[in-house]
């Protein structure tokens, strides 16, 4: 306040910084992501079981001329493509606000076991009752990844916080939860099938009715992952110079683990387990964007929301007209992407 | 802004690192908070800056309880520089300085002329200019701790308190710190700072509290109260004090300890 207006700066270099510099740099391939999603999604129309010419794709999109693609475009694969690119981004915002409330770069909702816990409350009410509605599974999903979000805030932010300790929390909760939802899927009726689809994560007869299920859930939480992002750059700087810039710390753990809770729980209320993709998504972004998480939260649900169409699409076509479980695809890029951190970052 | 501690105790589970701490730091007062490791130093200063609940006791920023404060409106007026901050290592300087702004910015973190103004003010006051692109985790310790100070001047505080801001330093750079934070202090910014330099708190602050055991030892105008048998007790080594030609001021001087004397063994309470 004070003494400022004495040795007041310039003005014009002013405005030249109000873009930041990397966010510029990256413009290209940020518009090459959007290119990529609108490419994924043509082909998304086009290609399945039944293959359409891109006449049908554009006709059944945009008129009645073309009954049958119509229905296929718009009640198979457009829904399925829509709740892809959301599951990929609630997974990826979540992967992102882990790293950087943990400020650890192998945090992510399957290490730390928040997919477990929202699993887990998602296979107990399909095994009570198979023919649950889809809304009651999304909130099931949510309450059980509040419920995970919250054992992990409690574990690992008793007294300081450790990486270590909230790495291995996450360990074991998932370890846990996982156990409990394989002995689940066991003991009950349900298709075997289905469980693997469930476990490995995928899209399989995914369609509106999921992204119902997920809207209400997703616009608060994406919203709140927004807002929260640049609270989440003051705790990177460590506890006590947040607290001094007049962040309350443990609220805003608190807060924005449950924001983690919910976005996680829809992508496994929708997909099942998918894993990696809040991994990778994240240090993708990052590698982009910069740390900034002003930034870095939406690059990642861009990242997301591509990574998981693309790997949907694959996982239709391989074995076409049958499909593998997306989450096969995501943890084949995933894994060695983790493997990669790991030898080569500290 | 004038700040007031009344009765303040803070600990650490069962620890008590600060013990029933009274003291008035008059707004526009430059002081140091002097002792030996682990005498409630940090702790004190983590207290005063609302980092940390007492346990009893309160600390008044102006008529208002800092506690009945928001952390946000507290941190408008008064900024903390922790000891030796690790976060934030792969930020640029620039960044990080901006960062200071987040207590005055809205829920949007838009920036306005205000922002920019402060941050160039900051910058340029910490003499961080020519680092502003460069990496926090590729600057010296020296370098670092000036980027941390302007995060800490953007904040455009009314009281300063930093924890150990010349730890890191060279001399030289010590000496621009401490002149750095004497010609805030002139612009009418309270600055409480702990520093292990006894010699530098002697020559830069019109105040020196020393702490010891979480109770302090002695406070007042370094001329006063820095010499030989009080310094003894607070360090429990022998203390010589000089006097700087140039402005009069004291030097103290550890001795080895073995030269402690009779008596001065009696002062420390010690065997
Ligand atoms: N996070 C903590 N948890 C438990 N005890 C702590 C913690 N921080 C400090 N202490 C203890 O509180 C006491 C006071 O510590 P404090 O950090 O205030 O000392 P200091 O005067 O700043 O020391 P130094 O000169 O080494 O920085 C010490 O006994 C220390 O061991
Ligand atoms: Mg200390």
């Amino acid at each position: 306040m004070t003494g400022m207006a004495a040795e007041s700066p310039k003005q014009g270099s002013a405005l030249e910084r109000r873009v930041p510099a990397r966010l510029a740099g990256s413009t290209v391939v940020l518009l090459m992501c959007v290119t990529g999603l609108l490419a994924v999604s043509l082909l998304s129309m086009k290609l399945g079981a039944v293959h359409l010419s891109w006449n049908e794709v554009w006709g059944g999109l945009t008129s009645d001329s073309e009954p049958l693609a119509r229905n296929i475009i718009w009640q198979i694969r457009v829904p399925r493509l829509v709740d892809a690119m959301l599951v990929g981004a609630a997974l990826a915002v979540s992967g992102a606000l882990l790293q950087g409330v943990t400020r650890n770069p192998l945090a992510d909702p399957t290490i730390l076991g928040v997919t477990a816990a929202a699993g887990l409350a998602s296979a107990t009410v399909i095994v009570i009752d198979p023919r649950v509605p889809q809304w009651a599974i999304a909130a099931a999903c949510a309450a059980g990844g509040l419920i995970g979000a919250g054992v992990l805030f409690v574990i690992a932010y008793r007294g300081a916080v450790s990486p270590v300790r909230l790495a291995l929390a996450g360990v074991a909760l998932s370890a846990f939860f996982g156990a409990a939802i394989v002995g689940l899927l066991a003991s009950s009726r349900t298709f075997l099938q289905t469980s693997l689809g469930f476990l490995a994560g995928g899209l399989y007869g995914s369609e509106w009715r999921d992204f119902r299920a997920m809207l209400p859930y997703l616009v608060p939480g994406f919203a709140a992952a927004i807002l929260l992002s640049g609270r989440l750059n003051i705790l990177a700087l460590g506890d006590d110079v947040a607290a001094g810039l007049g962040v309350v710390t443990d609220r805003t753990r608190l807060a924005i683990l449950a924001v983690v809770g919910v976005l996680t729980a829809m992508a496994v209320a929708t997909a099942g387990m998918v894993s990696f993709v809040g991994l990778v998504c994240p240090h993708l972004a990052r590698y982009t964007v910069g740390s900034d998480n002003r930034a870095l939260i939406p690059v990642s649900a861009l990242y997301g929301a591509l990574l998981v169409s693309i790997a949907d699409l694959i996982a239709r076509l391989v074995i076409s007209p049958s499909e593998v479980p997306m989450g096969i695809i995501t943890a084949g890029v995933g894994a060695p992407f983790l493997l990669y951190l790991v030898r080569f970052r500290e | 802004m004038r700040l007031s501690i009344q009765g303040l105790s803070l600990g650490y589970g069962r620890l008590t690192a600060v013990d029933d701490v009274s003291l008035d730091i008059e707004s526009g007062d430059m002081v140091s908070i002097v002792g030996p490791n682990g005498s409630g130093k940090s702790t004190l200063l983590r207290g005063i800056g609302r980092l940390q609940r007492p346990t009893r006791g309160r600390v008044l920023l102006g008529e208002t309880d800092i506690r009945s404060l928001g952390a946000r409106q507290v941190a408008r007026q008064l900024a903390v520089l922790p000891q030796s901050p690790d976060g934030g290592a792969d930020l640029t300087v620039r960044e990080l300085v901006y960062r200071g702004r987040f207590p005055h910015q809205g829920i949007l973190q838009r920036l306005t002329r205000t922002d920019f103004e402060a941050v160039d003010w900051a910058m340029k006051a910490a003499d961080v200019e020519l680092l502003a692109a460069r990496t926090l985790a590729h600057l010296s310790g020296g370098e670092r701790q000036r980027a941390w100070i302007a995060m800490a001047l953007a904040q455009q505080p009314r009281v300063l308190l930093l924890d150990e801001p010349t730890s890191f330093l060279d001399i030289a750079h010590q000496v621009e710190v401490m002149e750095l934070l004497q010609r805030l202090n002139h612009d009418g910014i309270t600055v409480v700072a702990v520093l292990h330099d006894l010699a530098l708190a002697a020559r830069y602050t019109r105040r020196v509290i020393a702490m010891r055991e979480g109770r302090v030892a002695f406070d007042g105008a370094p001329a006063e109260v820095m010499e030989p048998v009080g310094l003894a007790k607070v360090f429990g080594i022998a203390m010589t004090v000089l006097t700087d030609p140039e402005s009069g001021l004291p030097i103290p001087i550890p001795r080895s300890k073995a030269s402690l004397t009779p008596r001065d063994a009696i002062a420390t309470d010690r065997p």
